[in-house]
């Protein structure tokens, strides 16, 4: 796993303050996404939990003492979410989201073309196979997979089944 | 006795008076003709030896600087006139080259710093994007600044600010930076870091709050810098132009 390739902005203190300036927020805003984005797909990060963002250095620069607010860290999910690069985990509540660094679309076809690639066309497989499989769907989270199941469903390439030893999914040519 | 002065007296003082400035007046004219001629000579000895050391001129910064020079302390400006003789030698090319790249490094550098950028930055921008070859290298500050003073035609969209210290900033966002601004950015370029707060603003130039906020406001408005709300300590202003990881960035 190699590091994160920090961009300047992650240096400089004002980073961490959402901008008044709109021309300079959405600047802002969009080197933020990136970083999230490269951050997560590294890191293999699902889910952030916002009351927890401190804790990621992603988050938290202790080099110049400064962080993110939890507020600041929704404004930026919240731009994620309107790239499709982000979701509630619970609508109720606004503190776990889902991080896409491969959108919910893109997460459906890597799992099909896994199924094709494995020959797993029109046969049955558990969600534990998938997720633990080599590859891209290695430790994928349960329900990012399950969206992205959804969406091949619609496509009518998939189904999902419960099985007795838990989920499972049949694929359909 | 003393002779009283008569009306013959008075025609005689007028007509010396009249002589002495004609023959002033022809005095002064064969010397502007002397004058002119000189100038002629030596402006066609000059355009002679610019012909002569074209491609010296375009390849040696020290050249380039010595050879403006000595135009411009006998009034011609081989980048000012478009028409005639110095368009055709293309001497200017060099530098309306040189102003088109400046432009496309100011372009390709807004989103960062919100349009203005330091000289020295700009420059290394500028030779990395010229390529390898020696002569594409050796661009001197002084080249930069007479190029960039040239991009002026196009209206305030353009201009050169000196920060003091030899240090000079390029604006290129449609907009005129007041005296106050320009006080800022000489403040903060000469602090050695990159940003400043509005107490340190006020002490330093000895303003009043209204004033200090107004200019850090607009900046903030005109997206030349950045704020910094650390709960600890006062609120700081940030100028990406001038903060060395983002000058470094590619």
């Amino acid at each position: 796993m190699g590091e994160v390739q920090w961009p300047w902005q992650y240096s400089f203190p004002p980073f961490f303050t959402i901008q008044p300036n709109l021309e300079t927020r959405k600047k802002q805003l969009d080197a933020w996404r990136s970083l999230v984005l490269d951050y997560c797909r590294l890191h293999k990060i699902f889910i952030i939990d916002v009351r927890e963002g401190e804790h990621l250095p992603l988050f938290n620069n202790t080099a110049i003492s400064r962080k993110l607010s939890p507020q600041a860290i929704n404004t930026v999910l919240e731009v994620l979410l309107s790239t499709g690069n982000a979701g509630m985990v619970d609508k109720s509540s606004r503190s776990r989201w889902y991080v896409y660094w491969h959108t919910v679309d893109e997460w459906a076809t890597i799992v099909y073309k896994w199924a094709q690639d494995n020959a797993m066309v029109n046969t049955v497989c558990t969600f534990y196979e998938l997720t633990n499989s080599s590859g891209d769907l290695n430790g994928l989270d349960e329900g990012i997979l399950v969206k992205a199941l959804k969406v091949l469903e619609k496509r009518q390439l998939a189904e999902i089944l419960t099985l007795d030893s838990g989920s499972g999914v049949k694929f359909f040519s | 006795m003393r002779r009283r002065a008569g009306v013959g007296a008075v025609h005689k003082q007028k007509l010396e008076q009249e002589k002495y400035k004609d023959k002033g007046t022809v005095i002064q004219e064969n010397q502007f003709e002397q004058m002119t001629k000189q100038m002629e000579v030596f402006r066609l000895n000059l355009e002679e030896f610019a012909t002569k050391y074209k491609n010296e001129i375009k390849k040696n910064s020290q050249f380039r600087r010595q050879f403006q020079e000595m135009c411009s302390s006998i009034g011609v400006d081989p980048l000012a006139s478009g028409k005639g003789f110095w368009s055709v030698l293309g001497i200017g090319d060099f530098y309306y080259e040189l102003a088109v790249q400046i432009v496309e490094v100011c372009m390709a550098t807004t989103h960062k710093n919100g349009g203005i950028i330091g000289l020295d930055e700009l420059r290394d921008r500028l030779i990395k994007a010229r390529g390898r070859n020696k002569q594409h290298q050796e661009i001197t500050i002084d080249d930069l600044l007479c190029a960039a003073r040239k991009l002026k035609i196009f209206g305030n969209g353009f201009c050169v600010i000196p920060v003091g210290e030899g240090q000079y900033m390029v604006q290129s966002v449609p907009g005129e930076l007041s005296m106050d601004h320009t006080a800022v950015l000489k403040l903060v370029s000469t602090s050695g870091s990159a940003f400043i707060t509005l107490p340190s603003l006020m002490e330093q130039l000895n303003w009043e709050t209204t004033r200090a906020t107004n200019v850090l406001n607009s900046m903030v408005t005109e997206g030349l810098c950045w704020i910094d709300k650390d709960h600890k300590k006062d609120v700081s202003y940030w100028f990406p132009s001038m903060f060395t990881e983002c000058i470094k960035s590619s």
